[in-house]
């Protein structure tokens, strides 16, 4: 295997990762099974469900894609450039609006509409879904691009 | 493959070439040398079932990699909490309000995946790689942190090593005259090529490799991986330039590029209408705030890639250099003694006149068993290289023995001993290859690349079955080595097999026979459709045959 996880060809893999051949569809079913699961817990209802599944959905979006920086292998080509960019900042080398983005945008605005249906557009499930949703959907516009808000998560 | 719109250029073309287009000559001579075609067969229920076989294979090495990720994430716990030892490097505990020296997530593969299937790469070897090696026994009691050795060695059939004209022998002709060499020029040469380097033994070898070419004249370099990165900068070097660069190139072309003060444009792998995209468009916008023309573009290729196993299409490309004036820089590492009738490279398999290709590269490495490249090209080219490389300037010259070994491997491959013995290792090597991919193909094997390189890349998807591959097969005592994420795509990750003029056809059946009985047990077989093409592996077995009884 490569040595320690370094790649040649300089080209950063946390970029083109997700453009992988069925990518979309592991990230569909992996919702589905984290939905099949929380429907299976006893003392759950329906609403309860899906509201979890959404909130669940959208916390491991944010942490994965907007809080965790850098890349988890050593990236000895671009002098630590990539060192203090989240992954949707990495994907697709910074390049906006592709194909990708749009689906990782799109992903959380589907299970909202969702979740807002089979919550039966109930007030207190509302506030949840909506105010995650935002939390995931705002940091990926790309006027957000390399912004921190009061320096959190700068370094 | 449909016939491309005849510009005004084609036409003029067409008059010079006696009614045929560059790019109809082209077509016929791909029409010879693609393979037959599959016969499409009606979609059935078993194909379905196959099909839908592999979007389960995507998804479970998705789900393979975020267990492994998952599983990652929670050993760094065990290991923050205490409940498990760090073996890694830690901060002191009285410098934690400092700036932290490392940055653990950088680590994070290093840590939970690389360290868990360490012991399938870095194998010590304890004889010469030829046909068979020795391969030192590792055991490690902490999970692979720390591996020592049990004395004990294993022999197993090599299909690792770059030794595809079976040069790595440490007796015969080449082995003698390397020795003489020792004793007449030492082992070093403790100068660079510009002040007391240029041995008698350099012209010698330098006259060889370029007569073996076919080119007006070649330089010769100790190191290969240098000689990438220590000429591009020295041709590249002025401000102007552009540089065409396939996205799967080496390392050290992409180090050689990118020490130069160049704009760098990549290119899709082999996509020769990519290529000719962004010749126009380089050539039509000029330099990116100016506008002006560009200095000189340079394209550069390798003749086989070592991860795709693909050979890169050179009549093509050289139709494009000359009709859009940019030049070529072929690296043919890999091809060099393994491609064409007579071993002289990817100018040979594609009837290309090797003058057309500017900058012929090589490395002296992977068919010549020595260690080292050259650079093959006009005088003019040469001459300047000598006088204005990193290298010669620099670097100390080859070692006398090495450049022995050259020689000889050369002057057997070009037939100048007497005798057809590399003729016979070509034939060797060209029979081995198409069994051994015919076979694989067969048996229902992902294969990447070209039907005709020696460099044959299976593909596994998972990460573990990586490690499991290469743990199985060297339990039956065949030596593989194996590649994952992130250095190829994430859901590439191969077993990439070199084959050799040194292997028997016995030597062959037994490694396949343990890589079908792997792939059973491992379902690695994910091939849709098992092509055969029965007859072209035997004809080429006769062939060797007939060639050695002629000895």
């Amino acid at each position: 295997m490569g040595d320690g996880g370094t790649t040649y060809s300089g080209v950063n893999p946390n970029a083109v990762w997700l453009n992988s051949r069925g990518i979309w569809l592991s990230y569909v079913i992996a919702v589905t099974i984290l939905h099949l699961i929380l429907l299976s817990i006893p003392f759950l209802n329906v609403a309860q469900a899906w509201t979890l599944t959404n909130v669940v959905h959208n916390i491991g979006n944010y942490i994965f894609l907007h809080m965790l920086k850098g890349t988890p292998w050593e990236t000895n080509w671009d002098q630590g450039k990539s060192r203090l960019l989240t992954h949707w900042e990495q994907i697709d080398f910074g390049e906006q609006f592709t194909t990708t983005r749009k689906f990782l945008f799109l992903a959380p605005v589907i299970l909202f509409i969702l979740a807002s249906f089979y919550t039966k557009y109930d007030p207190l499930h509302f506030v949840f879904n909506l105010s995650t949703m935002l939390l995931v959907l705002i940091p990926k516009l790309p006027q957000l691009h390399g912004v921190r808000i009061f320096g959190i998560n700068k370094y | 493959m449909p016939l491309p719109r005849l510009t005004p250029g084609d036409r003029l073309e067409q008059r010079r070439h006696g009614g045929r287009t560059c790019a109809q000559a082209l077509q016929e001579r791909f029409a010879q040398l693609r393979p037959t075609p599959v016969t499409a067969r009606k979609v059935g229920f078993t194909t379905k079932i196959k099909k839908m076989s592999q979007e389960v294979t995507q998804c479970l090495t998705y789900v393979n990699y975020g267990m492994l990720t998952l599983f990652g994430y929670f050993r760094d716990y065990l290991r923050k909490s205490g409940l498990e030892t760090t073996h890694s490097a830690i901060e002191r505990k009285k410098m934690k309000d400092f700036v932290p020296l490392y940055q653990s997530f950088e680590s994070f593969v290093t840590r939970n995946i690389y360290m868990r299937i360490r012991d399938c790469g870095n194998r010590p070897i304890c004889s010469v790689p030829s046909a068979e090696f020795d391969v030192l026994e590792m055991v490690s009691d902490d999970g692979n942190w720390h591996l020592r050795l049990t004395g004990k060695s294993r022999r197993c059939v090599n299909v690792a090593s770059y030794n595809y004209l079976g040069f790595a022998e440490n007796t015969g002709p080449c082995a003698d005259a390397a020795a003489k060499a020792l004793q007449q020029y030492g082992a070093g040469v403790c100068s660079t090529r510009q002040e007391l380097g240029h041995y008698s033994i350099h012209e010698e070898l330098e006259q060889t490799t370029a007569r073996f070419l076919g080119v007006e004249d070649a330089v010769t370099f100790g190191m290969g991986f240098a000689t990438n990165s220590m000429n591009i900068p020295a041709l590249m070097g002025g401000k102007g330039c552009l540089i065409l660069s396939d996205e799967k190139n080496h390392a050290s072309l992409v180090l050689g590029a990118r020490l130069c003060s160049t704009v760098i444009k990549v290119f899709k792998h082999n996509d020769m209408e990519d290529v000719e995209r962004k010749l126009r468009e380089a050539i039509i916008h000029g330099q990116p705030r100016t506008h002006r023309a560009w200095r000189k573009i340079l394209i550069i290729v390798e003749g086989i890639y070592s991860m795709e196993a693909s050979i890169i299409k050179l009549p093509d490309l050289i139709r494009l250099k000359k009709k859009y004036g940019a030049y070529l820089y072929l690296d043919e590492a890999h091809s060099i003694g393994a491609l064409g009738q007579t071993g002289r490279g990817v100018t040979e398999y594609w009837g290309v006149d090797p003058r057309d290709v500017d900058i012929m590269m090589g490395t002296f490495t992977k068919s010549f068993a020595a260690a080292g490249g050259y650079i093959g090209g006009s005088k003019r080219l040469i001459n300047y290289l000598r006088a204005y490389s990193h290298s010669t300037t620099y670097a100390c010259s080859m070692a006398a023995p090495v450049a022995q070994q050259v020689i000889s491997s050369m002057k057997i491959i070009m037939g100048e001993d007497g005798t057809n013995r590399g003729q016979l290792r070509i034939k060797q090597l060209a029979a081995n290859t198409k069994y051994f991919r015919q076979r694989l193909v067969e048996m229902g094997f992902i294969v990447y690349g070209n039907d005709d390189s020696p460099i044959v890349p299976v593909i596994i998807c998972m990460p573990a079955k990586i490690a499991a591959f290469s743990r199985e097969l060297h339990q039956q005592n065949v030596g593989v080595p194996v590649v994952g994420f992130p250095a190829t795509r994430l859901m590439e990750s191969r077993a990439r097999f070199c084959l050799s003029a040194a292997h028997t056809r016995e030597m062959l059946d037994k490694v396949l026979d343990a890589i079908s009985d792997v792939g059973d047990r491992l379902q690695l077989k994910y091939s849709l459709n098992p092509t055969t093409k029965a007859a072209s592996a035997e004809e080429c077995y006769k062939q060797v045959d007939s060639l050695a009884h002629e000895e």
